[in-house]
Parts: structure tokens; C-alpha cells; sequence
């Protein structure tokens, strides 16, 4: 089956207010599919619908062939999860932790193998209460994996760790796409969705905003580069404008104006120059990142925290 | 592996946590004996119960046995149900095929185990010195009360932990109840010298019942101490505190003491 996940017009509403105002989108075998936003943009009702925690208002959702809202335990047998908060008990091994969950499946994996997987094999006998957050947060993941599911559902997985931390954990989930496991990921970090997602899905507000790949995201997204130059002199504004088909802004002695498709818009405007014999002047093009494609996409929805559901 | 050896291998699991937590183990194992020998280095000598004289020091080994009951399998249990909610491990438990019951089922054998040992360890510290003799009544009686006491202060804890939005409020709530009911139940005062109406109000909850029970047991003579009054008073607790668990009991986090934040 090469569609794991399909989500088609979901809604989701608590109380009177809606949520999520039906998204749509796959997650496919073998890819690992980054779910962006800001908090409160949806993505932790999303990944607990899909879960099987929430139910929801309409549309359809089905995660390896079956309705999550009716989740059976063969169903549970085949999925696995990493919450956002859960505070394994301190008292217990890693080793001891890990094959107690194994213990919950039908054909668990090698704990010992798992343990290694997340890169704790030199703490397996140390009690959770002393590892690190990084490593309490790998733990969560041995956890999620123990059970061999066929989707592994990450929520948030580097919120609140430190960029070493951070790191350890991409390698962990780079290690996870070697080995061809599908992996949904929730974050609110563009750069490692960029790092690690195939796919990127940008949810503002319960809607979704853009999906892609990150080239493609780049590509699309309102990806308009600044140019500028120097209003120097022969520089004639309007005929420039008339040229480019837009008109320049200006700012002081600069002008600029946006482009979406950069070698086009030079192109013309070096022509110009060339054709009225004008040397142009501190000439540039600014293009932003899509750390910033993102906030503006994403910064519409501000100030609508999500409730925590229940 | 079958349910039954899941819920088994669990419940051993449960267990073995409780061994190594010290605040648990000083509170429902430590304590207890604590308060045994406080008690009676306090009130030697005798006190009437039902109308005759008798030895102090049995009357609070039957009585700390009972109020022993409640800590383990109310107190304690709240605690560490709640804590294990607002962890959020109740939530992923819930996510993994394991069926719910199995937890459940834990955490009650859990409580069941340690009653049983910290009960065997009152009495025979009782039994060693102060002169409390066993015999085949006094231990049906105390086997009585035992699976009794669990079953009734087990379903109350459930059901209460909906109550309970932290375990800092679990923490409160569950030793200050057995307290004021051991109070009220002549527990921690003989019921020689309580007010009437102290009594009659005690009367209403279940310590109140395990309480005199095991007070019998222990006390009187060829008794067992097991009365239909007794029973049923600790049995409706229980069936009530089943049936409210059933419509309240949680397994996600409730919310406000856990570091909820962002979605």
C-alpha cells in the first residue's frame, strides 16, 4: 500500500470553535512528511486524530486502511507514537522501560536493537530519572518504535531542546528514513522540516497554507526576491517600470521592486541598461529564506492559541 | 503472550517501581510501623471495647492495620495514578494495543501485593510485641477485610483521581482524607473515649467499618470479626466508587500542573 495516510476535508471542532476547517493531504510509504505551523496552527489536533485520540466533525481520515475514530487494537498493533509530552517513569531502566512497551505488541522489534537505533545503547542500564533531555526525548522515540509499526507518528520531537540535543535527534531521524520508515512529523522549526521532511505541509490557522518540497516550496511560495539599485544618474524610473511591466518603489537614493522570477526581471532590466548606455549601481538581490517565507506565511494566524483539546 | 500474562508481567512491573521509590515505600511501609510503635508507647495499658476491657496495644495493631489499608490502597494509589496521568504515560499507554484493562489491572494487584506484606508486618510486629496471638478466626477475618478494604479503596482513588488536576493535589488530598477519617473512626483514639456523634458521623464512611471489623478480629475471642454490617458498609463504598470511576476516570492529562503549552 503506498498511501499510509489519507486525510480528505477534515474538520475538527471544540465546542463552538472550529479548528480545522478541512485539510486534505497523503503521507506515503517510505517518506517522511513534515507538518508545519505555529502553535495553535492545528498540527497537534491533527496528529491525535490520526492517532486515534480525537474524533472529529467531518471529512474522512484513514491510517493504514482504517478510520482511526474506530481504532482496533490489531490497528494500534501497527502504529507507533511519540507524544508530544509524556514524562516516562524515572525509577526504570532504558532497558527495562523499552522491553516493558515491547512487551504491549504483537511482534515487537530487538529491544536491545532499538535501544542502539536511538543511540542509547552506553545508557541501557541507566535509570531514566538520570539521562538527559535529548536522551529522555530518544527514549520516547525507542518507545514509539518498539512495536515495529508501520507509521511512526513524531509530535514535536525537538521542542525544548538544546541544539546539540537537536542535532542528535535529526541523525537519530535521518537513521529512521535510512532504514525506509514512514515518519509523520510535527514541528514548528521551517529548518528541520527542511532538514528532515520529503515532503512539507505548512498548516496556518487549521488550513492548509502551502505543501511541497522544500524546492518546491522555495519555488512557489511567494518566493520574491528584493532587487535594488542606486537611482544613479540616466537611471529613468518610469521607463524601467514600463520595461518590467511593474513600477519601482523607492527609498531614499534606492530603488527596488520584487521579482518571482529573478533571471527574467535582470535580464530585462540589464538590457535596458545596456540598450540606453546607463551603468547601473549597487545592484542587489535579496532573497529571503524560507525561515522567512514561512513566519510570513505563518504569522497571519497569530494571536489564536489553540485550546488544549480533549 | 496471553492478557493475563501481560497483566502479570505489569503488575511485576508496577511492583518493582514502588521498591525503589523511597518517599512510597517510607510512606505506606515505614510509617505505619512508625506509627504502631508511637502509638503505643503513647497508650499502654487497656481500653473498653464493646463493653469489656482489653489490651491498647492490640487495639491499635488492629486499628493502624486498617488505617494501613487506606494509605496503600487509597492514598497511594490516588498519588501515583495521578502522576502517572499528568506524566501523560496513561495517554500513551492508551496508544499502544495493550487493553486497558491490563493497566488497571496492575496497579489494583500492585496495591493488593503490598496491603498483604506491610499487613503481615503489623502483625507480626503486634504479635512479637504486644502480645497479639493468631489463631484461624483472626486471619480469616484479616483476609476478609483485606480484599475487602482494597476493592472499596480502590474504586474510591479511581474515581477520585478526576478530582485530583495535579499530583501535588493527589498528594493533599490522599493522606489528608485517611487522616481525618481514621480520626473519625476511632482509629488513632480508642472508641472508648470518642464523642457519640464523632462515631455516628464516622459510621457513614468505609475506614469506619474496616476499622471495627478488624477491631473485632483482633479483640474479640473466637471471633472473626466479619459482620454483614460491616461488609455492606465498606462493599456500597466500593460499588459506588467502581461506578464512578467508570463514568470519571482519565487517561489523558487533566492539565493545569503539567507543562502543557504549545499545540
Amino acid at each position: 500500500m503506498d498511501c499510509v495516510v489519507s486525510v480528505e476535508g477534515l474538520r475538527k471542532s471544540y465546542g463552538e470553535r472550529e479548528r480545522l476547517h478541512g485539510i486534505s493531504f497523503e503521507v506515503h510509504a517510505g517518506e517522511i512528511l513534515g507538518f508545519l505551523g505555529t502553535n495553535g496552527a492545528g498540527k497537534t489536533t491533527t496528529i491525535e486524530v490520526l492517532e486515534g485520540y480525537r474524533p472529529y466533525n467531518g471529512g474522512t481520515v484513514s491510517v493504514l486502511g482504517v478510520d482511526p475514530a474506530r481504532a482496533t487494537r490489531s490497528w494500534r498493533n501497527r502504529i507507533g507514537l511519540v507524544l508530544q509530552e509524556c514524562e516516562l517513569d524515572p525509577v526504570y531502566t532504558v532497558r527495562e522501560t523499552v522491553s516493558i512497551f515491547a512487551r504491549y505488541f504483537r511482534h515487537p522489534t530487538n529491544v536491545e536493537a532499538t535501544i542502539e537505533a536511538v543511540g542509547l545503547s552506553a545508557k541501557i542500564h541507566d535509570r531514566v530519572g538520570q539521562l538527559s533531555g535529548g536522551q529522555k526525548r530518544r527514549l520516547d522515540v525507542a518507545v514509539g518504535l518498539v512495536g515495529d509499526p508501520e507509521i511512526l507518528f513524531l509530535d514535536e520531537p525537538t521542542t525544548g531542546l538544546d541544539p546539540l540535543a537537536r542535532r542528535e535527534m535529526w541523525t537519530m531521524i535521518e537513521g529512521l528514513r535510512a532504514a525506509g520508515k514512514t515518519i509523520f512529523l510535527t514541528t514548528h522549526y521551517m529548518d528541520e522540516a527542511q532538514h528532515l521532511a520529503d515532503r512539507i505541509i505548512i498548516l496556518r490557522a487549521g488550513q492548509i497554507a502551502a505543501a511541497g518540497t522544500a524546492d518546491e516550496l522555495s519555488a512557489t511560495l511567494g518566493y520574491r526576491a528584493t532587487v535594488s539599485l542606486d537611482a544613479g544618474p540616466g537611471l529613468d524610473v518610469d521607463q524601467v517600470g514600463t520595461a518590467l511591466g511593474r513600477a519601482l518603489g523607492a527609498s531614499g537614493s534606492a530603488v527596488h521592486f520584487t521579482s518571482q522570477d529573478v533571471q527574467a526581471d535582470l535580464t530585462t532590466l540589464l538590457d535596458w541598461a545596456r540598450d540606453h548606455d546607463v551603468q547601473l549601481t549597487n545592484l542587489q538581490v535579496v532573497q529571503p529564506s524560507l525561515d522567512e517565507v514561512f513566519v510570513r506565511l505563518a504569522g497571519d494566524a497569530a494571536g489564536e492559541p489553540e485550546e488544549a483539546g480533549r | 503472550m496471553s492478557d493475563l500474562s501481560l497483566a502479570l508481567a505489569q503488575t511485576r512491573f508496577a511492583l518493582r517501581g514502588y521498591l525503589r521509590n523511597p518517599s512510597a515505600l517510607g510512606f505506606t511501609a515505614l510509617f505505619p510501623i512508625l506509627l504502631l510503635l508511637l502509638f503505643n508507647a503513647i497508650f499502654h495499658g487497656v481500653t473498653v471495647f464493646n463493653g469489656t476491657s482489653v489490651r491498647a496495644p492490640a487495639y491499635y495493631t488492629a486499628s493502624i492495620i486498617s488505617y494501613e489499608i487506606m494509605l496503600v490502597s487509597f492514598s497511594s494509589l490516588l498519588v501515583r495514578v495521578t502522576t502517572n496521568r499528568e506524566r501523560g504515560l496513561l495517554k500513551r499507554f492508551r496508544g499502544t494495543p495493550m487493553p486497558s484493562w491490563v493497566y488497571l489491572f496492575s496497579e489494583i494487584g500492585r496495591t493488593l501485593v503490598v496491603v498483604a506484606a506491610t499487613v503481615a508486618v503489623l502483625v507480626a510486629v503486634g504479635a512479637i510485641f504486644y502480645h497479639v496471638t493468631l489463631s484461624a478466626h483472626l486471619v480469616a477475618g484479616l483476609v476478609t477485610y483485606v480484599v475487602a478494604g482494597v476493592f472499596c479503596f480502590s474504586a474510591l482513588a479511581l474515581a477520585l483521581t478526576r478530582l485530583c488536576q495535579t499530583a501535588d493535589a493527589a498528594s493533599a488530598i490522599g493522606p489528608l482524607a485517611a487522616t481525618i477519617l481514621a480520626f473519625l473512626s476511632g482509629v488513632f483514639i480508642p472508641v472508648a473515649v470518642m464523642p457519640a456523634w464523632m462515631l455516628d458521623l464516622g459510621r457513614v464512611f468505609p475506614l469506619e467499618h474496616l476499622a471495627r471489623g478488624l477491631q473485632s478480629a483482633f479483640l474479640v475471642p473466637g471471633s472473626t470479626g466479619i459482620t454483614g454490617v460491616d461488609l455492606a458498609g465498606m462493599l456500597a463504598w466500593g460499588v459506588a466508587g467502581l461506578i464512578a470511576a467508570v463514568r470519571l476516570f482519565r487517561w489523558e492529562p487533566l492539565g493545569t500542573g503539567a507543562p502543557r503549552a504549545q499545540r
